[in-house]
């Protein structure tokens, strides 16, 4: 990279070499107008939105893929330019149903802002009335071809963000259309709906269900915070307006994943319609009935003062709650631990950030089904594949990565796997809790060029582990038990309390809620506030959103006030 | 400003938003009427704009049938200089979805299918008017001299553009006076 001396507006510009025009304006303050561009994804040059002249060059140029040269002379918005931007902006007009008075994306619309900024005040050109198909076959979002203006920028985030390659093109010219796989329904389609797409289309061809028409960039509150529906911990940016969730965002350049998030993190939580635990119960006469605070913590600080007690947390939660959780079981002198299994450390090479999986030459996958369970991780090996790294599966059952990798093999011909990677400069191991033991001694011969990431069902597993929580199941011996945390439902799990007095911490009514002697209502991921630590073991804030209703209190202060009552 | 200036509306295939936010400019309506003098409108007992001709004519909402496309021509040819006020005037706005269906079908559905609808049938009579095989904007059947998108435009926007007429500008929409649909609403 060497500096590139240019004037843009009349104005002096420093700019490195490789960059773009666009890119060079952008450092120094000088907005160019886009649309197909978008700096996430690779650029396109195909709206002609960004054209700029530069002196002595023939014609326009794209400002978002012509590279900067030394001495250019860039005029942004000269008469040519901007006649073009007009021209180019009719034919938009013209081309589908660009009626902004029944488009949910008015107001935040950059094909609109566009248009405003150009002094468009009415159609230049008669437009077609072709009757375009709209795609509801998913259930989170909408695709309405009559407002899509074929920016590519769906498609390019398909293929580049999520590396899934289910848009593409299909037809020429005027007939062009945004397909999924070969033309089939998008729910139909090998869609993930992660939704990425979604967040990058400029225009209302694109439609959330749940916030559509639900209120414009103006009138909403953006709130950041991290994750917690898998071990990963992506960033996100949580869209609400009166009290109520409309929409989650990823956040660009965020770490670990840069903006990308999945189904469980954009879209899955905002339609949980579980029952909620929205004030304190205890036990009487046989039965669950509603209690105040103090009752119930008065009842469970009695219970932890006589007898053995054991703690079992499901780390859906924050570090301030499971250090608090620690501190209690501690006081109380019993066990605490973790109720999800947890994939160890391999004990050689180094941990391995999302990132590097993205700079692998060879990424192997031991046990571990990313693709279900933390789908971030899964769509960064293709994307891993995508840029020429070998992928090699291991497992005795099924892994939906083996669909698109270089290799499957069983546990038994893990040696094939090492050998094949032997040659690889960067090699990335990704291994469920199960994997570890098996593979461990085989890959140890790769030495500094492997890094490692465990995947581990519990959400918040590194927190946890950084509190000395283990994992454990009921031990027996407790003469009572004190569960925290949301957890998948397992009859197995009610089997062993064996009828000991239990109390429970948690957001939601199930089964283990409705045995319990006491039940202790929790916050919901978007009103804790706190800390976790992701998946790269970096601790990261999670912001509290809404407020949690009446009569639920955050669990660490919960836990804090029962340790001051057993002074 | 000089002589008063003569202003006639007439609202087309419409919703009548756009004369409510006409009348949205509120208290300054009064000021208005010192250097204008209203001639036809809907609400006026005078209803098509006069022989002699006013100098600026307003229509709202879009050409849906025989009537809307005289009415248009006649506040063409009956003023100075033409406003189309509104999305609907300047582009077909909402009512443009029709397009999408012939003629048949959209009566079709309106008198015989729709859900309230027991034993009905489609009107004819020499009083009705047909409709025109598409709706369009005033734009697209007559010459217009300012279009006021908008749906409705604000009452700040036509406010803007009558007073910079008054002042003898043509008015050159940009900022938060050029919003489409409910945009700013």
């Amino acid at each position: 990279m060497s500096e590139v001396q240019l004037t843009i507006n009349g104005q002096k510009v420093v700019a490195q070499s490789g960059q773009t025009i666009l890119e060079a304006a952008q450092a120094a303050d000088i907005d160019i107008p886009t649309l197909c561009y978008h700096p996430a994804l690779t650029a396109w040059g195909a709206c002609r939105m960004c054209l700029v002249e530069v002196k002595g060059m023939r014609g326009l140029q794209t400002s978002c893929t012509c590279p900067v040269a030394d001495g250019m002379d860039v005029q942004t918005e000269s008469d040519a330019a901007v006649e073009v931007r007009k021209f180019v902006l009719e034919l938009l007009f013209a081309e589908r149903n660009h009626y902004c008075m029944f488009c949910q994306m008015s107001g935040d619309c950059e094909l609109q802002d566009m248009a405003y900024r150009y002094g468009l005040d009415h159609f230049t050109y008669p437009r077609p009335y072709d009757k375009l198909p709209i795609d509801a076959s998913r259930k989170y979002f909408i695709m309405d071809q009559n407002r899509c203006i074929l920016c590519m920028r769906c498609v390019r985030a398909c293929s580049e963000i999520a590396a899934n390659h289910t848009l593409n093109v299909r037809e020429r010219g005027s007939k062009s259309m945004i397909m999924a796989d070969l033309n089939v329904p998008f729910g139909d389609s090998t869609c993930t709906e992660c939704g990425t797409c979604l967040q990058v289309c400029p225009t209302g061809a694109l439609i959330d269900a749940r916030s559509a028409y639900g209120g414009r960039e103006k009138d909403v509150t953006h709130t950041e915070t991290t994750c917690m529906q898998c071990s990963i911990g992506c960033a996100l940016d949580v869209v609400t307006r009166y009290n109520r969730l409309l929409r989650v965002d990823g956040v660009w350049d965020s770490e670990p994943s840069g903006g990308l998030l999945c189904v469980d993190g954009r879209f899955k939580p905002l339609y949980d319609n579980r029952k909620r635990v929205t004030a304190p119960m205890v036990r009487r006469d046989g039965k669950l009935v509603e209690s105040g605070w103090d009752e119930a913590l008065g009842a469970v600080a009695e219970q932890l003062k006589s007898g053995t007690s054991q703690g079992l947390a499901a780390c859906a939660t924050t570090n301030e709650t499971l250090d608090a959780f620690t501190k209690l079981f501690s006081k109380v002198n019993g066990e605490a631990g973790l109720l999800e299994p947890v994939a160890p450390a391999l004990g050689y090479g180094t941990a391995a950030k999302l990132s590097d999986i993205l700079e692998a030459d060879f990424v192997v996958v031991a046990g571990a089904q990313p693709l279900d369970y933390q789908r971030v991780v899964g769509y960064f090996i293709h994307r891993a594949g995508d840029n020429g790294a070998q992928i090699a599966v291991i497992t005795d059952s099924q892994n939906k990565l083996s669909e698109r990798a270089d290799m499957t093999v069983s546990y038994a011909d893990t040696d094939k796997v090492v050998k094949a990677a032997a040659d690889a400069e960067k090699v990335v191991l990704v291994y469920s809790v199960g994997a570890k033991g098996k593979i461990e001694a085989a890959f140890r011969e790769l030495g500094d060029n492997l890094s490692y990431l465990a995947l581990s069902p519990g959400r918040n597993q590194k927190g946890a582990t950084a509190e000395g929580l283990k994992p454990a199941e009921p031990n027996g011996a407790a003469t009572q038990y004190f569960l925290m945390g949301e957890q998948a439902e397992d009859p197995a799990l009610l089997e062993k309390l064996n009828g000991a007095f239990t109390v429970v911490q948690a957001s939601y009514i199930s089964p283990l809620v409705e045995r319990a002697d006491v039940v202790l209502p929790a916050p919901v991921w978007y009103e804790r506030a706190g800390h976790v630590t992701n998946i790269e073991g970096d601790v990261k804030a999670v912001n509290q959103v809404l407020p949690m209703p009446e009569g639920v209190r955050d669990d660490a202060v919960v836990l804090a006030a029962l340790i001051d009552l057993l002074q | 400003m000089g002589e008063k200036i003569t202003l006639a509306s007439q609202w087309l295939e419409s919703c009548a938003g756009c004369h409510m936010s006409l009348l949205d400019i509120d208290a300054k309506i009064v000021e208005l009427l010192k250097y204008v003098e209203l001639s036809s409108t809907p609400i006026t007992d005078l209803k098509h704009p006069p022989k002699e001709g006013v100098d600026v004519g307003i229509l709202s909402g879009g050409i849906g049938n025989e009537d809307e496309l005289e009415e248009a021509k006649l506040m063409r040819e009956r003023c100075k200089i033409l406003i189309a006020m509104g999305d609907c005037a300047v582009t077909g706005g909402v009512c443009t979805m029709r397009n999408f269906f012939t003629k048949e079908e959209v009566l079709r559905r309106a008198y015989i299918e729709s859900e309230s609808t027991v034993d009905g049938e489609i009107p004819v009579h020499e009083d009705l008017t047909p409709l025109t095989d598409m709706v369009t904007g005033v734009g697209d059947v007559v010459p217009v001299d300012i279009y006021l998108p908008g749906c409705p435009p604000s009452a700040e926007a036509i406010w803007f553009v009558l007073s910079e007429l008054l002042e003898g500008r043509m008015p050159k929409l940009e900022g938060k006076v050029l919003k489409y649909g409910m945009d700013g609403g």
